[in-house]
């Protein structure tokens, strides 16, 4: 069997181990997502008895610290770059001068 | 068969005999000339005969009695043939001692007509080895399942099972092969288009014109989404728990985006949360 002709890069691991555990936050965060919204339904309201926001708040503390949003890092997808990513095309600034200029962002042209 | 019958009678040596012999003779004869265009007309009807006599095998032994009978009769003579040509081959020491318990039954004569039945019976054996040995042309097939299976056939009736087997489970092997060849004879895309199709069957490109409920399939009514409060039924009526759940009720209510199905887990869930709470909550 002939490899077939594939024109772009082929990527079969994510470019370091902080772009994984990115990846595994998003992962746990997703599976607990319904739970930390229904526990912060009770602890974020004003009509429920005090005691049992209370015990809310313990058990929102009691979950994996990577199941919450907030640990989630936009990270370029090509080069795990953590800060200058435009989240519209998910990749570092870098990056997108280097398709833009190559003409291989679509829409995307030079300032005229 | 005549001529021979002819012979015999020439051959008699009282005339006291002749006579009487003549008439018994006549009298015997029209049975058995009967006998044999029955014989030949019977040949089609061999195979039948067969299927009955192993199912009437038990029954032999009145068969030969109504023989006797019948030829005494001769009136009877058509069942008489029937039966004589039902019992066949396995049953020959059985109808010797028929015929010749007929022809002793018969006055005078014994030895010939007994030698004549015999002949007749040889006959007719021999027609149903030739029927025999020629295969069972069923001809008449009236019911399948009449008289005893004649071990003739093999059972050919497992082969479409078997087929019928390994259509229906498709073992891994098989799925692993269909892949092998699908993965073999995959060409590269020719051009855009075949790209396009590519990608569309993976999934990575949208149907088009776009359908914005893909994957979504909610056949829930109007009604199911906003009319929740059927849900509330395990809470109590008053309280601050009923009026936070009346609160996200109204919140489920206008959610276009969770199907009637996660609307009701979400209900449940607090349901479940406000029963393990139930001890704090009587402290309060």
């Amino acid at each position: 069997v002939l490899p077939s002709p594939c024109p772009r890069q082929v990527r079969s691991y994510y470019v370091d181990w902080r772009m994984l555990r990115d990846v595994k936050r998003r992962k746990m965060a997703y599976e607990h997502a319904d739970e930390r919204l229904r526990i912060n339904a009770i602890r974020k309201n004003s009509i429920l008895p005090k005691e049992l926001q209370e015990v809310a708040d313990k058990e929102i503390a009691a979950l994996p610290r990577d199941s919450c949003p907030v640990r989630i890092r936009n990270r370029c997808v090509l080069t795990s770059r953590p800060r200058g990513v435009k989240r519209r095309w998910r990749v570092s600034r870098i990056v997108f001068r280097h398709f833009a200029d190559h003409a291989q962002m679509s829409g995307v042209q030079r300032a005229m | 068969m005549l001529s021979k019958d002819k012979d015999k009678s020439a051959a008699s040596k009282d005339s006291a005999r002749e006579g009487a012999a003549k008439r018994q003779e006549d009298g015997a004869e029209t049975p058995k000339q009967q006998l044999l265009d029955i014989i030949g007309t019977m040949k089609v009807e061999v195979s039948y005969k067969k299927k009955l006599q192993q199912l009437k095998a038990s029954e032999s032994k009145k068969q030969a009695m109504k023989k006797l009978e019948g030829l005494d009769s001769e009136g009877s003579v058509p069942q008489g043939i029937t039966e004589d040509t039902q019992r066949g081959k396995p049953l020959n020491p059985e109808l010797v001692k028929a015929a010749s318990a007929v022809a002793s039954s018969l006055p005078c004569n014994k030895k010939q007509t007994e030698s004549e039945l015999l002949a007749q019976l040889r006959r007719h054996e021999e027609t149903t080895d030739k029927q025999k040995n020629g295969g069972t042309i069923n001809i008449r097939v009236r019911s399948l399942k009449v008289g005893k299976r004649l071990n003739i056939f093999t059972k050919a009736s497992t082969e479409p099972e078997h087929a019928l087997k390994t259509v229906s489970s498709p073992t891994i092997w098989d799925l692993e092969f269909a892949k092998e060849v699908a993965a073999v004879t995959a060409q590269p895309p020719r051009n855009g288009f075949e790209e396009m199709i590519q990608w569309t069957k993976e999934g990575i490109l949208w149907e088009f014109p776009i359908d914005n409920e893909v994957g979504m399939e909610d056949d829930a009514e109007f009604h199911e989404h906003i009319f929740l409060e059927k849900h509330l039924e395990g809470f109590p009526r008053e309280g601050p728990i009923r009026h936070f759940m009346e609160l996200v009720i109204c919140g489920l209510s206008k959610n276009p985006y969770l199907s009637v199905k996660q609307k009701v887990e979400h209900i449940e869930w607090f349901q479940k949360y406000f029963e393990e709470k139930k001890e704090l909550l009587q402290e309060i």
